[in-house]
C-alpha cells in the first residue's frame, strides 16, 4: 500500500469565525502502481485534497500516510525533503520558471539536491516526453502542450513514488490534451509510478484503473 | 540528503535577475546614484587625511616645536633640549598679530620672524626669488631689513614690490611676495595675510612688548628614526615639572599640526556626509519600492521552487543573494560615477585646501563602498522582504498567486525597519563624528519622513473625493482627471514613495539657500546695528580713557568694552584638570574638548549680561566680592562650553591667574548667541575679583560704512600702535564668501539627491504603466486617444509634483526658521522666489520624467491585449 487516507477532514476558516468543511471523513487506499482518477464538480474539494497529499497544506484532522509514513506529523523540513524525493506534481497552469530553458526547468529539482547526473537525467526525461530537441528553448517559446510536457518531465525526473496531477489537460485543446494524456499514461506505465489525477474530463478519468467521485467532501 | 552545489543558488538568483533586466537596471541605477556622492566624499576625506598626514611636517615646518607666550629662558631651553636626540637641528620663529599701514590704509597681519633653516620641511616660494634656501633666507632678510609679504596684502594696501611698509616703529622694504607657503593654513580665512621678517629684525619693530600677544617658537628637526610620540611625552613630563611661566610652554609635534588644520575641513566634510546620506536614503526608497513589486511578481516562481522541494529558507536565501548582487553591482556603478564627482570637490573647495592637494581613491574606500552597497540594499529592502511570508505554494492549485493579503503583525513590521534605523543612525554618527549631531540628524530625517509620509497619506484619503464621478456631462478631461486620482488612490505605496522622494529632495535643496539668504541680507545692510563693524582688542588699561576721548571726537562710542584676563584652569573640585594629549580624539566633541583643555583661557568680568546672553540655570552673579570672607568667587559659564568640558553648576574651579591662585564656584550657566558677533566670553567672573589682574580690553564699534571703517582703522592704529582692529563687516563678508564655496559643495550633494529622487519617480512611473498596460490598452480599445491617456498620467504626476513641492518647501521653511532661530539670532527672511521656483520646477520635472518614462509604453499598440498571456 502506497497511500492510505483515513478519516480525513479539512475545513477553512471563513471571514466571520464560521468554518466551511471542504473534506469530510475521507477514506482512500491506493496500491503501488495504481492509477486513480478523482472527478467531481467545481468546488468539491479536489484541489484541496491534492494540496494535502502534496504536503503543501495540513489537514484539520485524520491521517494521511504515504509510503507508510504519516506526513501530517512531519516537520516542515522533513516534509520538504520527503516531497522532493517522493512526490511529483503537475499543475493545470504548467508553472515553468520563465527565465530557465526547458532543460534547466527539468533539471532544477535534481540540482537543488546536488545530483551530479542532473544534466543527463534531465535530458533523458525530456527525451521521454519527446522534446529532446527543444531543450534550449524558453517557456515563452513553447506551445501550451509542449509546456505541459516539460512540466511532466520535471515532475517525473525525480522518479517520484506518486505523481499528483491537477487538471493536467485543463488548459489545452482536445487534441493536444489527448496527446499529453497519452504521454502521461505511457510514462506511468513504463515506470510503474502511482498516479493520482484530478480532472473534470470523464474520458481522461476512464483511462485510469480506478475512478472516484468527490461530492460534498467525501467519495461516493 | 545531498546539498546543491555551492554555486547553484547564486547562479539561479543571477539568472532570474538577468531575465528581469528592467528591474535590475533600475534598481542598480537608483542605488548607485545615491551611493555615488557618498563614495566620492569618502575618497575625498581619505585623500585629505592622507595629504595632511603627509604634509604635516611642512605645515609645522619641523618635526617638533616648543611654543610660549613669553621669551624662552636659556636655562629652561637647555634643560628641555637635553632630552632631544643627537644631531637635532633647531631654528627660532616669532609670530604675532599686528596692524600695518601704508600711506592711507591699515590692515591686520600675521607678522612672522624667521631665521636660518626655517622651514625644515617644504619650501617657501617667492614670486621673484623662487624657492628659497636657508642661506638665501639669511642674506635676503637679515641684512637688509626687508619683508616678504603675501600678495593679497599688496592688493589690500595698494602697494607694490619695492615700496615700503611700516610695521610697528620701523619701515621695511617689500622685496618679494610669497606665492607658496607650506605652513599657510586656511584656518585664518585669509583675514590676516602673513608678512615675513628676519628673526633678528623683529625687535626693531618695537612690538615684542608685554602689550602684544607674541608667540615664541623653537622648532626642531630630529633624526628620522626618532619616535616622536615618546619624545613628545618625555618633554611634556619635563615641562610639567616646571613652575611659573615655564610650565605654560607647549610642545607640538607635527602630527598635531596637521590635525588642527584638518579641523575646519573636517566640519565641512561632516555636513557634506550628512547631505550625501539623504541622497542614499532617497535612493533607498526607490530601490525598496522597485524591489517590492519585483518580489510580488515573483511569488509564483518562489512557490514553484517550493513545490519542487526547495525549503522556504532556500527560497528566501535566493532573494537575499539577489539583493546582495544588485547592491554590489550598484556599488560598482557608484564607484564609476564617483570618479566623475570626485574631481569636482577639490575644485569647489579650492579655497580651503592646502596647496598641492590631490584626490585619489583608496582601495579600502572601494571595499567600503561594496559592503555599503550590499548591506544597504538588504537593509532597505528588509521591510519589504518581511512580506515574503505571504508566499504560499498552496496557491499554485488555485492560480491566484500572491493575491492573498498577508496579515503582518505590527511588531514584525516595525522590527523590519529597525536595521534600517540602526544603520542610518550608525552612519550618521560616524559621518558627523558626533553622537549629538548624528542622532539629531537621524531624528530630524525620521520626523520629516513620518510627517511627509503622513501628509501624503492624508492627501490620498482626501483625494478620494476627486475620484468620484462628477455630476453633469463628462468631458474627456474630467474623465481622465477622475481616472488619474483613482490611480493615485490605488497605488498608494507608489504614490507615497514618489511623494516622499520629491518632497525630501525639495526640502533639501531649499533649506540651504533659505538659511543663507537671511544671513546675506543681514550683512548687506550696514546701517543695521546688530552686528558690530569694528572689533578692537589688545587695548591696554591706560589707553581706555584716551581711546574714549578720541572716539568721542568722531562722535562714536566704544561699545561692549570688556576686560580680558588670561588664566589657566588648574583644578576642578580639587582634582587636576588636564587631559592626556596623546590620545587622539574619536569624536568632534572629544576633539574640541581636548582643544579647549589644552589652551589658556580668556576670562572676563562684568556686572550685567549683554543682550545676547541669558541665564539658563542658577542665579545671577553677586555684584561685589569680599576677599576676606574666605568664600570662593562666583563665575558664570557658557552653557555649551561647560557641557563640553564636563563642568556643572556648583563645581569649584581653581584658576591660575598669572601666578595668583583664584578659587571660583560656578553659580550660573549662560546661553550666548555667538552669531551676534558681540564680544562674549565662556567664563565670566563677578566684578571685584579680577579687577587688579593684568588685563587687556576689547570693544566694538558699530554702524560704520566702508570708508568710515577704513578711516577709523587708520586713526586708531596711528594713535595706538599696539591695538589690533578687526573689520568685522569685512570678516563676515569674507566668511560668507567662503561659505559660498561650502554651500556650493553642499548643493552639489543636494542636487544629487533630487536626481536620485527623480530616478525614483522615473522608475515608479515606468513600472506603474507597465503594470497597468492591459488597462491602458483597454482604454484605447474603448476609444481613448494617446493624448488622453498621456494626459491622465500627467495629471497624476503633476498632482504628486505640486504637492510634494509645496510640502517640501513648507518643511524647509519651518526647518530653516528653526535653525535660524537657534543659531543665527532670528536672522531669517522668506525668499518666496526660491520657494516658487522649487514648486514649479519639481512639478515640471515630475511631469517631464513621468512622460519620458511612460511614453513608449503608452504608444504601444493595443494589439498586445490579444497576445498577453
Ligand atoms: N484557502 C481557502 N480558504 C477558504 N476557502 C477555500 C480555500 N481554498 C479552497 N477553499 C474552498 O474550498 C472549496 C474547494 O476548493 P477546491 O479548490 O479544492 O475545489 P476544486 O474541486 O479543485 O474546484 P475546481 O474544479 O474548480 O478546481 C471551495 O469552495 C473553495 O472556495
Ligand atoms: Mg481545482
Amino acid at each position: 500500500m502506497i497511500l492510505n487516507i483515513n478519516g480525513l477532514y479539512k475545513s477553512f476558516a471563513q471571514s466571520d469565525s464560521a468554518q466551511i468543511e471542504v473534506l469530510k471523513n475521507l477514506n482512500l487506499e491506493v496500491l503501488e502502481g495504481e492509477t486513480v482518477a478523482v472527478v467531481g464538480q467545481s468546488g468539491s474539494g479536489k484541489s484541496t485534497l491534492l494540496s494535502l497529499l502534496a504536503g503543501l497544506d495540513r489537514q484539520s484532522s485524520g491521517s494521511l500516510r504515504l509510503k507508510d509514513q504519516e506526513i501530517s506529523i512531519m516537520s516542515e523540513e522533513k516534509l520538504t525533503q520527503f516531497r522532493a524525493e517522493n512526490i511529483g506534481i503537475i499543475f493545470q497552469q504548467f508553472y515553468l520558471m520563465p527565465h530557465l530553458t526547458a532543460l534547466e526547468n527539468v533539471s532544477l529539482p535534481l540540482e537543488m539536491f546536488g545530483d551530479e547526473d542532473s544534466h543527463l537525467r534531465a535530458q533523458e526525461a525530456l527525451q521521454q516526453v519527446g522534446l529532446a530537441e527543444r531543450e534550449n528553448h524558453f517557456p515563452h517559446q513553447l506551445s501550451g502542450g509542449e509546456s505541459q510536457r516539460v512540466a511532466i518531465a520535471r515532475a517525473v525526473v525525480i522518479k517520484p513514488t506518486i505523481l499528483l496531477a491537477d487538471e493536467p489537460t485543463g488548459n489545452l485543446d482536445n487534441a493536444t490534451g489527448v496527446q499529453v494524456a497519452n504521454l502521461l499514461f505511457e510514462l506511468v506505465e513504463t515506470t510503474g509510478m502511482t498516479l493520482l489525477l484530478v480532472t473534470h474530463n470523464t474520458e481522461l478519468a476512464e483511462r485510469c484503473s480506478r475512478q472516484l467521485t468527490l461530492h460534498s467532501g467525501t467519495f461516493q | 540528503m545531498k546539498k546543491a552545489s555551492l554555486l547553484f543558488w547564486p547562479s539561479l538568483a543571477l539568472r532570474e535577475l538577468l531575465n528581469n533586466r528592467g528591474f535590475s537596471v533600475f534598481f542598480m541605477i537608483n542605488l548607485a546614484l545615491g551611493l555615488a556622492g557618498f563614495i566620492a566624499l569618502d575618497s575625498f576625506k581619505e585623500s585629505l587625511d592622507a595629504h595632511l598626514g603627509r604634509n604635516s611636517q611642512a605645515i609645522l615646518g619641523a618635526d617638533l616645536a616648543l611654543t610660549s607666550f613669553v621669551p624662552f629662558e636659556d636655562e629652561t631651553i637647555s634643560l628641555l633640549e637635553s632630552k632631544l636626540p643627537e644631531n637635532t637641528r633647531s631654528t627660532r620663529k616669532i609670530s604675532l598679530f599686528t596692524m600695518v599701514s601704508s600711506e592711507n590704509q591699515t590692515r591686520l597681519i600675521q607678522l612672522t620672524g624667521i631665521e636660518g633653516e626655517f622651514p625644515f620641511y617644504g619650501k617657501i616660494v617667492l614670486q621673484k626669488g623662487g624657492a628659497i634656501s636657508s642661506k638665501e633666507l639669511n642674506q635676503a632678510l637679515d641684512v637688509a631689513g626687508k619683508a616678504w609679504v603675501y600678495p593679497e596684502l599688496l592688493h589690500m594696501l595698494n602697494l607694490k614690490i619695492g615700496e615700503n611698509i611700516i610695521i610697528g616703529e620701523k619701515k621695511f622694504l617689500i622685496s618679494d611676495t610669497v606665492i607658496e607657503d607650506p605652513s599657510s593654513s586656511f584656518s585664518s580665512f585669509g583675514l590676516a595675510p602673513r608678512v615675513y621678517l628676519a628673526y633678528a629684525n623683529m625687535k626693531d619693530t618695537g612690538l615684542l612688548t608685554k602689550k602684544s600677544r607674541v608667540s615664541f617658537q623653537k622648532l626642531y628637526h630630529v633624526p628620522q628614526e626618532t619616535d616622536l610620540d615618546v619624545l613628545t611625552a618625555k618633554i611634556r613630563v619635563q615641562i610639567k615639572s616646571f613652575t611659573g611661566s615655564d610650565s605654560k610652554i607647549r610642545i607640538i609635534n607635527h602630527k598635531k599640526a596637521g590635525n588642527n588644520i584638518g579641523r575646519l575641513m573636517g566640519y565641512l566634510n561632516d555636513y557634506l556626509g550628512l547631505v550625501a546620506m539623504i541622497a542614499v536614503f532617497l535612493a533607498g526608497i526607490g530601490a525598496a519600492y522597485l524591489f517590492r513589486n519585483y518580489l510580488v511578481q515573483h511569488y509564483r516562481e518562489m512557490s514553484i521552487m517550493m513545490s519542487l522541494g526547495a525549503t522556504r529558507q532556500q527560497t528566501y536565501n535566493m532573494v537575499l543573494w539577489q539583493l546582495t548582487m544588485l547592491g554590489i553591482a550598484a556599488a560598482l556603478l557608484a564607484i564609476i560615477l564617483s570618479m566623475g564627482i570626485l574631481p569636482l570637490l577639490p575644485m569647489l573647495l579650492e579655497k580651503f585646501l592646502p596647496s598641492g592637494f590631490e584626490t585619489h581613491s583608496k582601495f579600502s574606500s572601494l571595499i567600503f563602498a561594496l559592503v555599503l552597497g550590499a548591506v544597504g540594499s538588504l537593509v532597505f529592502c528588509l521591510p519589504v522582504l518581511s512580506r515574503i511570508r505571504a508566499v504560499q505554494p498552496l496557491q499554485l492549485f488555485h492560480g491566484n498567486i500572491g493575491g492573498q493579503a498577508l496579515e503582518n503583525p505590527l511588531w514584525r513590521q516595525i522590527l523590519s525597519y529597525l536595521p534600517l534605523l540602526v544603520l542610518s543612525w550608525g552612519i550618521s554618527v560616524w559621518q558627523s563624528h558626533s553622537l549629538v549631531i548624528g542622532s539629531a540628524f537621524v531624528g530630524m530625517l525620521l520626523c520629516a519622513v513620518l510627517l511627509l509620509g503622513g501628509a501624503a497619506w492624508g492627501i490620498l484619503v482626501y483625494a478620494a473625493k476627486f475620484s468620484r464621478k462628477p455630476a453633469g456631462s463628462p468631458s474627456v478631461w474630467a474623465t481622465m482627471k477622475r481616472l488619474a486620482f483613482r490611480n493615485l488612490q490605488r497605488n498608494r505605496s507608489g504614490a507615497i514613495s514618489c511623494f516622499l522622494a520629491l518632497a525630501l529632495g525639495t526640502l533639501l535643496i531649499n533649506l540651504i539657500p533659505q538659511i543663507y539668504q537671511g544671513l546675506q541680507e543681514e550683512v548687506n545692510r550696514p546701517e543695521d546695528h546688530r552686528i558690530p563693524s569694528l572689533f578692537l582688542f589688545d587695548i591696554q588699561p591706560d589707553q581706555i580713557a584716551i581711546l574714549h576721548k578720541v572716539l568721542k571726537k568722531e562722535q562714536l562710542k566704544l561699545n561692549f568694552v570688556s576686560p580680558m584676563v588670561r588664566a589657566r584652569l588648574e583644578k576642578v573640585n580639587g582634582e587636576d584638570f588636564s587631559t592626556n594629549q596623546e590620545i587622539s580624539p574619536r569624536t568632534r566633541e572629544a576633539e574640541r574638548e581636548q582643544h579647549i583643555r589644552g589652551h589658556t583661557l580668556n576670562l572676563s568680568y562684568r556686572t550685567k549680561l549683554s543682550e545676547s546672553e541669558s541665564i539658563v540655570a542658577g542665579r545671577a552673579l553677586a555684584t561685589s566680592f569680599d576677599w576676606d570672607a574666605g568664600v570662593p568667587a562666583e563665575v558664570s559659564l557658557e552653557e555649551k562650553y561647560a557641557e563640553r568640558i564636563g563642568l556643572k553648576l556648583g563645581d569649584l574651579l581653581t584658576f591660575n591667574v598669572q601666578e595668583v591662585i583664584v578659587e571660583a564656584k560656578i553659580v550660573n550657566l549662560r546661553r550666548v548667541k555667538w552669531n551676534s558677533f558681540q564680544p562674549n566670553f565662556f567664563i565670566l567672573f563677578q566684578p571685584g575679583v579680577l579687577d587688579d589682574a593684568p588685563a587687556t580690553f576689547l570693544g566694538a564699534l558699530g554702524g560704520l560704512d566702508q570708508s568710515r571703517r577704513l578711516y577709523l582703522q587708520n586713526l586708531i592704529v596711528s594713535e595706538f600702535p599696539n591695538v589690533s582692529v578687526i573689520d568685522v563687516t569685512r570678516m563676515v563678508q569674507r566668511v560668507l564668501k567662503i561659505s559660498d564655496q561650502m554651500i556650493l559643495a553642499l548643493r552639489l550633494m543636494a542636487y544629487l539627491s533630487i536626481l536620485a529622487g527623480l530616478v525614483v519617480v522615473f522608475s515608479i512611473a515606468r513600472h506603474e504603466v507597465e503594470g497597468r498596460l492591459w488597462e491602458l490598452n483597454l482604454l484605447k480599445v474603448l476609444g481613448a486617444k494617446f493624448s488622453d491617456i498621456q494626459k491622465m498620467i500627467q495629471i497624476e504626476f503633476a498632482v504628486l509634483g505640486i504637492l510634494a513641492g509645496l510640502f517640501g518647501v513648507a518643511a524647509s521653511l519651518i526647518m530653516s526658521y528653526g535653525l535660524a532661530w537657534w543659531f543665527f539670532e532670528n536672522i531669517w527672511k522668506w525668499t518666496w522666489e526660491i520657494s516658487f521656483i522649487s514648486v514649479v520646477g519639481v512639478t515640471a520635472l515630475s511631469i517631464g520624467v513621468a512622460s519620458l518614462a511612460t511614453g513608449r509604453t503608452l504608444k504601444s499598440s493595443p494589439l498586445s491585449l490579444l497576445r498577453s498571456s
